[in-house]
C-alpha cells in the first residue's frame, strides 16, 4: 500500500531525528571527555580567573561598550538627521561618513586613528580609553545612523504632516513627535548593535593594554599564557555569554511584544 | 653564549644581504639529494611552520612574497633536506607553542625562547640562537632613557606572552607596562608617542633601529642568557631529532654561518 504524503513526511522527520540522535551519541562516545575537560575546563584554573575577570576585565569591556554606544548613538542620530536633511551638502557629508566607516574594518580604523593620526600630527591620545572608544564610536555611529534613519522613515508620514498642520516647527515635530516613535521601533536593532559592540571591544587590545585596561578577551588570552591551557578562554567566553544572552533574550521578548501589539 | 650581536658591523652586511636576498638557501636543495623524512607531517609533502610573522629579521616575506628571515631560512633548508616544501601559517605569539599539539602545524619557528614553562607543553629543539633583551627609545630620548630606572612613571611596550614581558614586569617596577599583540604595533606605538620605550629581544630592536635610520635607538641591553628553540608537539620526538640533526649539520658545513651573516653581519 502506498504511503500518503503525510505518512512519508512523518517517516522522514523521525528518520532525521534518529540520525541526529545517532550522531550525538557517537560523538559522546568517541570524545575522550577526560582529555577534553583537561584541555578546556580545569576547575583549578577557572577559580584563578576570579575575581579579576569580573572586577577588571568585564568592567573594562563594559566601559568600552558603554562609551562606544553613547558616542555611536549621538553620532548616529546626528548623521541620520543629516542624511534626511533637505540640504544637499549635509546629505553628501553624512552619506560619505557612513560609507567610509561602514566599509573599513574596525581593526583598521583603530590602527589608523590610534597610531596613524598621532604619528602624522605629533598629538597623542590623552588616555587609552579614549584611544579605543573614539574609533569604536565612529564605526558604531555609521551603523546606527542607518538604523535610526530607517526608524524615522518607518514612522507614518501622516505624523509629521499632522504635527506641521498644528503649527509645530519642523525641528520641534521631529524631536517631540517623530524621533520618540522612531526609537520605539528601533529598540530591538539598537540592542543588537549593543551586543555587537560588546564583542567588538575585543579588538581594542590591538592598541596595547596595561593590566588596568585589559578587556575580557585579552584577559582570557593572557590567562592562556599563564596557565598554558585553554580554560581561561572558555571562562571568558562564558562571561561574554552572561552579558549578551540577557540582552538577546530581551530583544526576542520585545519583538514578540511588538508582534502581539500589531496583531 | 657563542655569538654576540654586533650592531655596527651589521649595518653594511644587512643592507648587502637584503639586496642579495634570494635563492641562496633553496639552491642547496638542488645539489644534495633529499633524505627520506623520518617524521610524518600534518600536510603531506610540506613542512608546516607556525610563526608570529612578520617579526624581522627572523620571519617575514620579501617583496616577492617569499618567506625569508633567519628562522625561515633555517626551516626552508631543513624542509628541503627532507624533500619537503615550506608552508607557513601565521599565528599570534601568545600560546603559539600549543599549535603543533593542535595539529595547526608541525613546528613553531618564531624566535621562541626556550623556557621551562613552555617545555611543559612543547618539545624544543637544541638552542639555535642567543638573544638578550634590549631597550629601544625614540632618538630624542636617547640620552634620557638609558636604564629601566630612568623610565619610572613612563610607559614601556612589551609583546604579550613574551619573555620580554616577564622581564619588564620583574625589573621595570616603576614603569607602566603596556602589552601589544605584535612587534609592528609596538613600533607604531613608539613612533606615535603612545609609549616611551620598547623592551624586547635585541635582534628585533636592533634590526628596526637600523632600518629606521636612527629615528629610534637601542640604549640598553640586558643579559638574560635567553636562547631560541624550535618547538614541536610533546610526542613528536622524530621531528625534533631530525631538526637537531639538521642544526648540527648546518653548523658544521657552514650553512648556519651563511644564514647568520645574511641577517646579522659578521658572526662571533
Amino acid at each position: 500500500m502506498a504511503l500518503t504524503k503525510r505518512q512519508r513526511a512523518k517517516i522522514l522527520r523521525y528518520g532525521v531525528y534518529l540520525a541526529s540522535l545517532a550522531v550525538v551519541v557517537a560523538v559522546g562516545l568517541l570524545v575522550d571527555w577526560h582529555k577534553l575537560g583537561h584541555a578546556l575546563f580545569q576547575w583549578k584554573i577557572v577559580k584563578q580567573q576570579f575575581p579579576q575577570i569580573i572586577t577588571r576585565a568585564a568592567k573594562n569591556t563594559l566601559v568600552f561598550t558603554f562609551f562606544g554606544f553613547i558616542g555611536g548613538l549621538s553620532l548616529g542620530l546626528m548623521f541620520a538627521l543629516m542624511r534626511l536633511s533637505k540640504a544637499k551638502p549635509y546629505r553628501w557629508f553624512a552619506a560619505s561618513y557612513i560609507e567610509v566607516f561602514r566599509g573599513i574594518p574596525l581593526l583598521v580604523t583603530l590602527l589608523i586613528l590610534g597610531f596613524g593620526i598621532p604619528i602624522a600630527t605629533g598629538w597623542h591620545w590623552p588616555n587609552p580609553y579614549m584611544q579605543g572608544c573614539v574609533p569604536l564610536s565612529l564605526v558604531a555611529g555609521a551603523y546606527m545612523a542607518e538604523t535610526i534613519r530607517a526608524g524615522i522613515e518607518a514612522v507614518p508620514k501622516g505624523q509629521m504632516e499632522a504635527a506641521r498642520s498644528l503649527g509645530m516647527s519642523y525641528p520641534r515635530a521631529m524631536l517631540t513627535i517623530i524621533i520618540p516613535q522612531a526609537f520605539r521601533i528601533i529598540i530591538p536593532p539598537l540592542t543588537n548593535e549593543f551586543v555587537l559592540l560588546i564583542k567588538d571591544t575585543s579588538l581594542i587590545s590591538v592598541l596595547g593594554v596595561t593590566d588596568a585596561t585589559k578587556d575580557l578577551a585579552r584577559f582570557g588570552r593572557d590567562g592562556v599564557n599563564h596557565a598554558a591551557n585553554a580554560t581561561p578562554l572558555i571562562v571568558a567566553g562564558l562571561v561574554y555569554l552572561a552579558m549578551t544572552l540577557p540582552l538577546t533574550q530581551l530583544v526576542a521578548y520585545m519583538e514578540r511584544r511588538t508582534k502581539a501589539a500589531n496583531r | 653564549m657563542s655569538r654576540k650581536f654586533k650592531v655596527l658591523g651589521a649595518v653594511a652586511a644587512i643592507s648587502m644581504a637584503l639586496a642579495a636576498c634570494g635563492g641562496s638557501s633553496s639552491s642547496s636543495s638542488d645539489t644534495a639529494a633529499a633524505l627520506k623524512a623520518p617524521f610524518s607531517t600534518v600536510a603531506s609533502g610540506k613542512l608546516t611552520v607556525c610563526s608570529d610573522a612578520p617579526y624581522e629579521p627572523f620571519e617575514f616575506q620579501d617583496a616577492a612574497g617569499k618567506w625569508t628571515g633567519f628562522d625561515m631560512d633555517i626551516m626552508t633548508t631543513v624542509a628541503s633536506r627532507y624533500g619537503l616544501s615550506l608552508e607557513v601559517t601565521k599565528q599570534p605569539f601568545d600560546g603559539i607553542w600549543l599549535a603543533p599539539a593542535a595539529k595547526t602545524c608541525d613546528v613553531v619557528a618564531s624566535s621562541m625562547t626556550i623556557t621551562p614553562e613552555r617545555q611543559q607543553n612543547a618539545l624544543f629543539s637544541d638552542p639555535y640562537f642567543d638573544a638578550d633583551q634590549s631597550l629601544m627609545v625614540r632618538k630624542d630620548d636617547a640620552a634620557t632613557y638609558t636604564t629601566l630606572a630612568s623610565l619610572s612613571g613612563k610607559t614601556i611596550a612589551v609583546q604579550t606572552g613574551t619573555t620580554g614581558e616577564t622581564y619588564a614586569k620583574a625589573n621595570a617596577t616603576g614603569a607602566k607596562i603596556q602589552s601589544f599583540d605584535d612587534a609592528s604595533a609596538m613600533f607604531l606605538a613608539l613612533d606615535s608617542k603612545q609609549v616611551d620605550a620598547i623592551l624586547q629581544d635585541l635582534p628585533i630592536n636592533a634590526y628596526r633601529a637600523l632600518q629606521q635610520g636612527g629615528a629610534s635607538v637601542v640604549t640598553a641591553t640586558f643579559k638574560t642568557g635567553e636562547q631560541y628553540g624550535f618547538g614541536a608537539a610533546k610526542d613528536n620526538t622524530t621531528l625534533i631529532t631530525a631538526i637537531n640533526d639538521s642544526l648540527k649539520q648546518f653548523k658544521s658545513d657552514g650553512t648556519y654561518d651563511t644564514i647568520y651573516a645574511k641577517y646579522f653581519g659578521a658572526a662571533k
